[in-house]
């Protein structure tokens, strides 16, 4: 039957391309032109070294996969704990649609939404580039790519299993210690990996491939086991008495 | 917001503790109760969106919440039908295209004459929030007309209603009857209960 399986995917892309969950996006190219700004201004200051233009384009990448990563995550949170806990999705769940694209088809839509803003940052940074060294940037533009992935299927995770605002700190806090256990001064074991998410280490060893290449795997398993347990409680969630 | 695992989770135990009950086609079975006494609960079960505490409820011999029974089914809640963030326009387009199975595009236009026919066009363009209780339990009631249910299922259809919908809304389930089994949760002096073929106090 027609729309079985999109109809979740199309009602959510509706929902989200309302002002208030597209809207704090466009906070990521003032946020991203101040965090640009202030690392030439450190550098410029010899607080910081002095970045090749590679290097400050690598560092411009990152910057908004974080940004992105950050707003993505808690918008994540917000969004699938105001859908999946509302009395309307319930009670659509008893339409002839795949009680499955109940948890995939929000997913998606959030993911595709998030996937664009993330083409548009990025393209922004490359366009700017001088027309030979565009193509150099790909494995890096791909490789932080992966947090923004992660962030959304831990906000999926977060969004069932409690409130908005609950997950939206508690993914704030592990971005912010994924983040700092990247930092080089931090030295943490690397089984840690697993129970904190290498955000950070991609970050930090973004200029290093193919040494971050493990942490990207890491974080694709770390995003698929949080999605898989997402679904797991979905699952959980319809069959209640 | 319950703090573990909610999708439209519910708190209260259910309680309705023995129900036995068959409707045939082309019946109207009255479930009449007060408030608290289970009847919401009653067609959340039958929906399949939650599980019932024991026993069986079959749809035309399918499990509740099995793709054949909701292919067969139109269920009407008594709040909530509707997504608060969109208008409800939208929201009828698409559901009723899904329960036909057809493109969104080849219902528009029933779903604007049906809109019209109830004085509800202006209505259709604005979010839940936007209207009146009336209207929107109006537009609940919008699939029961635009799709040909083998069995509608509804609770507490004329709860929010004005007098003048009132009407429309009992012509509406009336003239499901020829080939419909409905299934009403209604408090007992509902226009409804006075109609029906059978009527089933839960007490």
């Amino acid at each position: 039957m027609k729309g079985q399986i999109t109809y979740y995917f199309r009602e959510s892309i509706s929902i989200l391309l309302k002002t208030k969950w597209v809207g704090p996006y466009l906070l990521v190219p003032p946020m991203l032109a101040f965090m640009v700004y202030a690392e030439a201004y450190l550098a410029a200051h010899g607080i910081t070294g002095i970045f090749s233009l590679e290097q400050r384009t690598v560092l411009a990448i990152w910057n908004a996969s974080l940004l992105l990563t950050l707003i993505a995550g808690i918008k994540s949170c917000l969004f699938f704990s105001s859908i999946w806990g509302s009395s309307w999705f319930r009670n659509s769940l008893s339409y002839p649609v795949s009680r499955s694209s109940g948890f995939w088809g929000p997913y998606l839509a959030v993911l595709s939404i998030i996937t664009c803003i993330f083409i548009l940052t990025t393209g922004a940074v490359v366009a700017a580039l001088p027309e030979p060294g565009r193509f150099s940037f790909l494995r890096i533009i791909t490789e932080s790519y992966i947090p923004v992935v992660w962030a959304v299927s831990i906000g999926a995770f977060l969004g069932i299993l409690t409130t908005g605002a609950a997950g939206s700190m508690f993914f704030s806090a592990l971005l912010l210690l994924g983040f700092l256990a990247g930092l080089p001064v931090a030295r943490l074991p690397e089984w840690l990996c697993v129970v904190i998410p290498p955000v950070g280490r991609i970050m930090t060893l973004g200029f290093q491939y193919p040494q971050g290449l493990i942490r990207v795997v890491i974080l694709i398993l770390h995003s698929a086991a949080v999605l898989m347990l997402g679904r797991f409680l979905f699952g959980i969630a319809l069959k209640r008495k | 917001m319950p703090p573990y695992i909610y999708i439209g989770g519910y708190s209260d135990p259910p309680r309705i503790p023995c129900l036995s009950l068959e409707a045939g086609s082309g019946e109207l079975v009255a479930l009449t109760g007060g408030p608290g006494s289970g009847k919401s609960n009653l067609i959340k079960s039958i929906a399949g969106i939650r599980s019932a505490g024991s026993g069986s409820i079959k749809i035309m011999g399918a499990r509740p919440g099995s793709m054949r029974a909701r292919e067969k089914a139109v269920f009407v809640f008594q709040n909530s039908n509707y997504s608060p963030d969109l208008t409800v326009r939208n929201q009828l387009d698409r559901r009723i295209a899904l329960i036909r199975g057809v493109p969104v595009r080849m219902v528009r236009r029933d779903v604007a004459d049906w809109c019209e026919k109830m004085e509800l066009t202006e209505a259709a363009g604005e979010i839940p929030g936007q209207m009146n209780r009336s209207q929107l339990q109006m537009f609940s009631l919008a699939p029961l007309s635009l799709t040909s249910p083998l069995v509608a299922i509804l609770d507490e259809p004329l709860a929010n209603l004005s007098s003048l919908m009132t009407c429309s809304a009992l012509s509406i389930i009336i003239s499901l009857l020829e080939k419909t089994s409905v299934l009403v949760m209604v408090h007992g002096r509902s226009p409804l209960a006075k109609k029906a073929d059978r009527v089933v106090c839960l007490s």
